[in-house]
Order: C-alpha cells, then structure tokens, then sequence
C-alpha cells in the first residue's frame, strides 16, 4: 500500500510525519502548479468548485509517482466538499485507475464501526505496536500545530519586521528542511529551533504596518497556489495578516470539538448578528470572523472564496452590510482556474492602497 | 395583515402549505406576478452577482411587492427529511434578502424543518405569533395546510405521446415557464412527453440511491438520481433532459453522476441564466429530439 492525501497548505507536513511514524509507504503529491490544475480541470466536473479541480490533478500526479490508495476527510453537507468522494471514485475509476479510497467521515454520519474499519485499513499496514502508533499521531498533530503557528507568526511579523523578506526567508528555510527528514522528533526540534529564530527576528514596534485578516472558504485560503499566494504577497508590501483557519484549526474545531457542539464557538457567537444559523462549509465562521476582526483593531479583510461556493455567496451578501455599519472595508476575490495574476494583483494593490489612505485620512482629519 | 408570497424558488411546491396557512390566520395574500423581464432584472440588479438565477429571481419577486404588504414569506427552508439537507443558500436566504433590499417590511425568518410535524410546527408559532395570540388557532391553521399540501398533486406525467423523456431539475427552474422558455410546451409540441420525479414514490428513490458508495445528503440529489435510476432500470423513458441554472452548486455533482452513470442514455444538459438566449435554447432541444428519433430508427433497422 502507498498512500497519498491531496495537498491543503501544511497538511502534506503533518501527513507526512504521521505516515513516517506509522512507517506505511507514502507519496506526497508534487506541489500544486499549472500541470495539477490543468490535469485536475481536464477530467473534473466543468462547475465543480475550484478545489475539486486541484485535488484530482494532485490525485492524478500522485498515481504517476506510484500511489494506490488515497486519504480524504468526508463531511456531509450541506456544502459539495461531501460529495468530493464520490465523485472523485467514480471519475478515478472510469479513467481506469485501480484506487483505494480512504474516506474519514464523521462517526456521527456513517457510524463508530465503520470508521474504525477504514481507519483499521491503514493502520494495520502499519507494522508498530499500539503505543507507536498512537505516538505517531501525538507527534503528527503537534507538528501542524507547530508549523500552524510558525506560519501564522511569520504572517504576523511580516510587517514590522526591519530587514525586509527574513519572516517569509525563515519559514520557506523550515519547511524545506522538515521534507528532509522523515523522523518526527527531529521535525519537532527543527519546528522549535525556528519558533525561537523567528522569535528573534528583528523588528520595530514603531512600524505599525496595514493589519489584514485573511477570512473566507477554508481550502483557497489555506492552500496558497489557490488564492495565488495571496498571503506572500502581503508579506512583501509589507502587510501583517492574521487567518485563523488552518489544518490544525479544523483539526481541533471539527474533529476534537464537534461532539461537544463547541465547533468554532467564539467565531459563531460573532456572526449571530448578522447570519445566525449556520449555512454549511464555513460561511458562517467567515462573517464571524469579519466582525472579530473590526473588533480587534484590523486595518481591513479579504474574503476569498472559489467560484460557485455556495456558502461564501451567502456570506458575500452579508459582508457589503457589515463593512457599511463599521465602516471596516472588505475586499472579496473570487478565484478559479482562470483567475488572471495580473488582475488579481492590481485588485490587491488598490485594496491596500485604500487602507493605507484611510488612515492618512483620519489622521490629518483629527 | 397583508402577507406577500413571492413566486420564486421552492413556491411551486410549497403553495398550497403557505397560502392556507396564511388564509386560516386572516391575513390577505398577495402573489407576486408571474416571472417576468422585469422581475429579472430587478433580482438581477439587487443580488449578489455570483448567486444563481433562482435565487436572483427570488429577489426580484421581493422587490416587486415590498410595498404592498405588510409581511413576506421568506422561507428559511432548512431540513425536509432527517439528515438530509436542500442547499446553503436556503439556509441563508432571510439574510441575503435583508442585506440586498432595502425599505423591506417584515419578513418571516424562523428556519423550517419540516422532517416531522414536531419540528415543523416551531416555524408556525414563530410566524403565526405575528396574527393570534392563540395556540389552537395556529395549530389549527397549521394541520389545515399540511392536509391541504398532503392532497396536493405534484409532478408530470404524459401519456401518448411518441417519446417520453425524464425532466430532471429544480422545480423552480421547471414550473417557471419564463426562465425555462416554456421549456415542457416546446417538447410537446415535437411530440416529447415528459414525467417528473415527483411521480415516482419516495420509498423507491431511498432503495434506488443504495447504490451509491456515500448517502447523498442533499434531497434534490437523492430525489433526481433515484428517479433517474428508476427510470432508466425500468425503461421508463427514452432520454433525460436535464434543466439546470447556471453556478447551481447542486447541479453540477448530480449532472456529473448521472452522466457517469447512465452512459447509455441520450443525455442533454439545458443551462439557463440571465442571459439564455431563446434560439440557441431551441436549437439544442430540436437537435436532442433529431437524435432521438434518429436512435429509433436505427432500433428498428
């Protein structure tokens, strides 16, 4: 068996590392670029949303390189992403691939039982013992957590750092240095070692930089190639920004608080206002999160959502009204496979330019 | 009270239930007009431009009666069976009506889940505190109307006609003859009978879709693919048209897993949206039907 997951920003990190510490054979599909998406595209539903399209193509690329069996976390609607299996079998399957299809849905949906038997289906490929195993998961989810946060820090730091690109320099140095080895103890010290280098990396308080909040569908701003790198972007105007989802977020909120019903309960209590009953995917967690980010003194948000998101059109019709009764501006960009850089670029470029005139503005209006 | 019942998404299915309901109370119904140019355009100006055309039309029909009444139903339509959802933009439709219209008057907001007449009845308190200050009265109107939309007749089924096709879709897109171009006329006229899923019983659909690896979760999938399931298993039909509204999130698995499915039945895919133009939409049926009776032919032969 060799098993292969589609990508989402760090997951393919704390993927790996869990797979290293089961010891079961693994590929990590090659990262997304134009080859993925236009593989994904050719063979997709043509309306599907865009990370539909990108997964199949990171699907595909992975069969190449020798995969056979493929991890994916389910839900059950109401938004498409629960469907993704399905389709994606059955699509695999008329191309003639000869796959394993590892769905992980809540228990609440197809039952304790048959989770277990599908997680027992990669599990018993592994070859260590009980506590092993269950070490391999602490570790796996520590790492995310880890590089979660990494990330998060540097996005922070970005802005006030003094010597321009050494936040977005650290975190591509960690991250090229954890594919290198394949012992998740060793992840976690080369994780720590740079939470202390970015920790120590130059900055000036004074700088007060444009602060962002990053908020919208989960997979396009997770995964950078789908939003085209929008938060390196930000990192070289010089822009701070904050996204509270992340893999480890989903981790924590969907797996380990559902049963409890506390998923995201800090951002849902935000959004009642305005959208009180949850609409599926994360529409709800998105107007939430604009309302928290008014309240913790953002410059400004960007929604970015793909093309036909059920959900994030709901919420889109929400945040004209909230950026109306704060006066908090909020860009939305919709992003697909033909999502031109240069537009996207200059939408960017105006947005920031508005908060960085907003601000002259109330200063010398004082 | 003057209630205002816009023509628009799930009214088609749901007429009888709202308009009795709203009767028993005392209150005077207002209906939107029939989908017009006018109306689309309204919904289309208002709304949010990444939304589909129901729900785009939807808000034209708002907006056309805002003022004539005192009240609009706004169906927050969640859940109709049990694990089972409609579609995300149900959920959030109350909220994208009051953000994109503005001088609206009151508008009905409590969510429905109609799985069970316990669950369900939450949403008649909720609007008919708004009429009585009586529980029996309201409960009263309540079980009125779900008897009047019990005996209510859905779906199509022609007999004696040449061909028979299976007419999948929302039925907003299919009872509304202006977005669809008067679609089921047309086919008449070139000799096409259709039939609808509604005819075919619920407990089939539910046995049909065990086929599928995951439960679909949306009752419209389960709803079409079980139908056309049935249909095609028991030589029902000859074809399937499938009518769907452009960015219909929906759509676009199901019309995917048909066409996985069922490779061996003339398929045709109609997309409608605010721009459809009618002599293409023509063109592309004419040419579905040549190639039906083109594979009888050739049957034959």
């Amino acid at each position: 068996m060799k098993v292969t997951f589609p990508h989402m920003g760090n997951v393919y990190i704390g993927a790996k590392f869990l797979m290293d510490g089961l010891g079961i054979d693994y590929v990590i599909p090659p990262f997304n670029s134009k080859r993925a998406l236009e593989i994904g595209s050719l063979y997709s539903p043509e309306e599907i949303c865009l990370p539909f399209k990108i997964m199949m193509g990171n699907y595909i690329e992975s069969i190449e390189r020798g995969a056979d069996t493929i991890i994916l976390t389910g839900s059950c609607g109401p938004c498409r992403f629960g469907e993704y299996a399905e389709l994606q079998m059955k699509i695999l399957k008329k191309l003639g691939k000869n796959l394993d299809f590892i769905v992980l849905d809540l228990p609440s949906d197809i039952g304790f039982d048959e989770l277990k038997r599908r997680i027992n289906k990669i599990s018993s490929q592994s070859p260590k013992s009980k506590k092993e195993k269950y070490m391999a998961l602490v570790n796996a989810y520590r790492i995310i957590g880890l590089i979660d946060a990494l990330e998060a820090k540097a996005h922070e730091r970005a802005g006030y750092e003094v010597n321009k690109g050494e936040c977005k320099c650290l975190l591509n140095e960690c991250k090229r240095k954890l594919l290198d080895t394949n012992n998740p103890k060793e992840a976690i010290s080369i994780l720590k070692e740079y939470h202390k280098k970015m920790d120590e990396v130059e900055i000036s308080r004074e700088k007060n930089p444009i602060r962002v909040a990053i908020i919208g569908e989960i997979y396009t701003i997770i995964e950078p190639f789908s939003n085209l790198y929008i938060e390196d972007k930000l990192m070289e105007m010089g822009v701070s920004t904050k996204r509270t989802l992340s893999p480890s977020w989903w981790v924590y909120n969907t797996v380990l608080l559902s049963p409890f019903g506390l998923t995201a309960k800090r951002i849902r209590d935000a959004a009642k206002e305005y959208l009180p009953l949850g609409v599926g995917g994360h529409g709800q967690e998105c107007v939430g999160e604009a309302i928290l980010s008014y309240e913790e003194g953002f410059d400004g948000a960007i929604q970015i959502f793909p093309l036909g998101c059920m959900p994030e059109i709901v919420s889109k019709s929400i945040l004209p009204s909230i950026a109306r009764d704060k006066n908090f501006p909020i860009l939305s960009l919709v992003v697909d496979e033909m999502t031109g850089e240069a537009g996207y670029q200059t939408r960017l470029e105006a947005f920031i330019d508005l908060l960085e005139r907003r601000r002259g503005y109330v200063l010398s209006g004082n | 009270m003057k209630v205002g019942i816009p023509k628009g998404l799930l009214y088609y299915k749901y007429k009888p239930f709202f308009t009795t309901f709203f009767e028993e109370l005392g209150a005077e119904i207002i209906e939107s007009p029939d989908t017009n140019k006018e109306i689309l355009d309204l919904g289309v100006k208002l709304c949010t431009d990444e939304a589909c055309l129901p729900i785009k039309v939807f808000h034209g029909h708002v907006e056309k009666i805002k003022d004539k009444c005192d009240l609009i139903l706004v169906p927050r339509i969640m859940q109709v069976e049990k694990r089972e959802f409609i579609c995300p933009k149900f959920c959030g439709i109350p909220e994208m009506i009051e953000n994109n219209i503005k001088d609206l008057p009151l508008i009905t907001k409590a969510p429905i889940y109609s799985y069970s007449a316990d669950k369900f009845i939450n949403w008649a308190y909720e609007t008919g505190k708004l009429f009585t200050k009586s529980y029996v009265k309201i409960q009263k109107a309540f079980e009125d109307a779900l008897k009047e939309q019990n005996n209510f007749k859905e779906g199509i089924d022609h007999e004696g006609f040449q061909y028979k096709i299976a007419l999948i879709g929302h039925t907003y897109n299919i009872y509304d003859k202006f977005i669809n171009m008067n679609l089921i006329k047309k086919l008449n006229g070139f000799g096409i009978g259709v039939i609808t899923h509604e005819v075919v019983d619920d407990s089939i659909k539910h046995m049909e879709i065990k086929k599928l690896f995951k439960r679909p979760f949306w009752t419209f999938a389960r709803e079409y693919y079980g139908f056309a399931s049935y249909a095609v298993k028991n030589k029902l039909i000859d074809g399937i048209i499938y009518l769907s509204s452009f960015a219909c999130g929906i759509d676009s698995v199901i019309v995917e897993l048909l066409k996985l499915e069922f490779e061996d039945v003339p398929f045709l895919l109609l997309k409608i949206d605010e721009h459809t133009g009618e002599a293409g939409f023509d063109t592309r049926v004419e040419a579905f039907v040549d190639m039906l009776t083109r594979r009888k032919r050739g049957n034959l032969a």
